[in-house]
């Protein structure tokens, strides 16, 4: 691999945003395996930053996070980016007033393997350390080598499940819409790092759309359907009345929604900002409604199925009036999974919507509470209020 | 999770579920569906009386089998749904195209 500008490395280093993470245990195990693989008493998973080596993941290191780099054996294994094996490192001059060798029962053999991002830029080193002198056979260091690619493949996993949420977050409305006499607000919290939830607006010609669905399951095949349906919603609606969009959009998505086993929950609406018109779909979404002025929850009463039922129904759309001071809400039934019951969340989110200022406020109460009860499941929530006039 | 399964009586399989059903138990009975549809035998009743949990993921296996059976011909049918099993059920309209009986023999009733 080719050795890279210091700037480059350590850009490389942050994109997989690792640094100062907590232990994980599917680093720990790896290195539990090498220790006891090579019988040594110390094995490291380390990264090199700019100034300092941090440990990810040891066994028989007595609990250190970080040295100054200066001190570490294995910024030589990353600064080469190649195999390092010193087998006796007191009579060496790189190492002979290294701390960890000069230390009683100091380091008297080291082998490491550097540790490469996925774009192949050496960031860290798996290692093995004895306090006595040994040496280590060709096919020895090969199994080193193989079980360096390991952790690669772990340090990896993390940088795309990560690079994954981001572009899912980007995939959310980023900015209120401007709908003049409404407020509106939603917020959409993946129990992982990507999840099966998601919500949309945008504008179809004078009207203002909203999609909120949640696919079953959780983590990155849900999200991989879920972009699926965002993107098919997005592109019937601009030609076609939401019904008829509704409708195209099972169709064409059934195939892929029975071949996956899974199914899609999701509410429809179109808002007509002049007259307070609110056309919808439901489709098995089951926790949509409006709170009106007056502080009475009116939930939708539809009994169409999700998207990928096992039986073919047309969905059907409904309208009902969002009168001056009538909230629309909606929300995935992660959020109902912290309370005991359907009608106790119900009454949780009417009693929110009542005493909250704006729309802007009800999400934030949702997100906190799913964040303080820790949900397990994907929690989104849009809310629409029309202004008193 | 634990999945009984009886041998086929009359054309139909029983499978009795024990334990939480949710996102890992859910590959379990999709596969144990699958398994007893390719068998030869597309009519199949889960009992639920002993699932303590079940989440979309559970749900999803229950219509991924409903689906896999109605392909070959046959149907799946559910009984013993707790009040929680239930309100999944229900939040999703899917109550109405999964058909839920009071007891095994009801469900084997009319087949």
């Amino acid at each position: 691999m080719a050795l890279v500008p210091e700037e480059t490395r350590l850009q490389a280093l942050a994109s997989l945003n690792m640094l100062d993470t907590p232990r994980e245990e599917r680093f720990d195990r790896l290195v539990r395996l090498t220790r006891k693989m090579f019988d040594v008493p110390t094995a490291v998973v380390s990264l090199i930053d700019e100034d300092r080596w941090w440990v990810k993941a040891e066994a028989g290191l007595d609990g250190i996070t970080e040295v100054p780099r200066t001190q570490s054996m294995c910024t030589h294994a990353v600064d080469t980016d190649a195999a390092l094996v010193v087998t006796d490192p007191a009579h060496d001059d790189r190492f002979r007033d290294n701390p960890f060798v000069t230390a009683p029962d100091g380091v008297r053999f080291y082998a490491g393997e550097p540790l490469h991002t996925p774009g192949g830029v050496a960031v860290g080193a798996l290692c093995i350390v004895d306090t006595k002198p040994r040496e280590l056979t060709e096919a020895q260091l090969e199994i080193l080598r193989a079980l360096a690619d390991f952790v690669e493949t772990e340090l990896a996993r993390t940088d795309e499940i990560d690079r994954a949420g981001e572009l899912q977050r980007n995939l959310l409305p980023r900015k209120t819409p401007n709908l003049p006499g409404y407020q509106v607000a939603g917020v959409c919290l993946p129990a992982s790092a990507v999840g099966g939830d998601f919500y949309d607006w945008h504008a179809v010609g004078d009207e203002f759309q909203l999609v909120l669905a949640d696919v079953m399951g959780k983590g990155i095949p849900a999200a991989l359907i879920g972009a699926g349906v965002r993107s098919l919603m997005r592109g019937a609606s601009r030609f076609n009345d939401l019904e008829t969009a509704v409708n195209r959009v099972a169709n064409a998505i059934e195939p892929d929604l029975t071949e996956t086993s899974t199914f899609v929950t999701m509410l429809a609406a179109r808002l007509d900002p002049r007259t307070g018109m609110l056309t919808y779909v439901d489709a098995g979404h089951g926790i949509a409604g409006i709170v009106t002025h007056q502080g009475k929850a009116e939930q939708f009463d539809s009994d169409g199925l999700p998207l990928g039922a096992p039986a073919w129904e047309p969905w059907r759309a409904e309208q009902v009036q969002l009168e001056p001071g009538d909230t629309l809400v909606a929300l995935s039934d992660g959020a109902l999974d912290l309370f005991e019951t359907i009608d106790e969340a119900r009454e949780a989110i009417r009693e929110t919507i009542v005493a909250a200022r704006d729309p802007q406020e009800v999400v934030d109460i949702v997100a906190t509470y799913s964040k303080d009860h820790h949900a397990t499941d994907d929690v989104t929530c849009v809310v629409i209020k029309r202004n008193e006039s | 999770m634990q999945i009984n399964v009886t041998e086929p009586r009359d054309g139909v399989a029983v499978l009795r579920l024990d334990g939480r059903l949710n996102m890992v138990s859910a590959a379990q009975l999709k596969q144990a569906v699958t398994d007893t549809v390719d068998g030869g035998c597309a009519r199949v009743v889960v009992d639920l009386a002993a699932v303590t949990f079940m989440d979309s993921s559970g749900l999803g296996a229950l219509i991924a089998g409903l689906k896999k059976a109605r392909q070959e011909g046959g149907d799946l049918r559910i009984t013993g749904v707790t009040q929680q099993v239930a309100t999944v059920l229900a939040l999703t309209n899917l109550d109405r195209v999964l058909q839920s009986h009071d007891s095994v023999e009801g469900a084997l009733h009319g087949w």
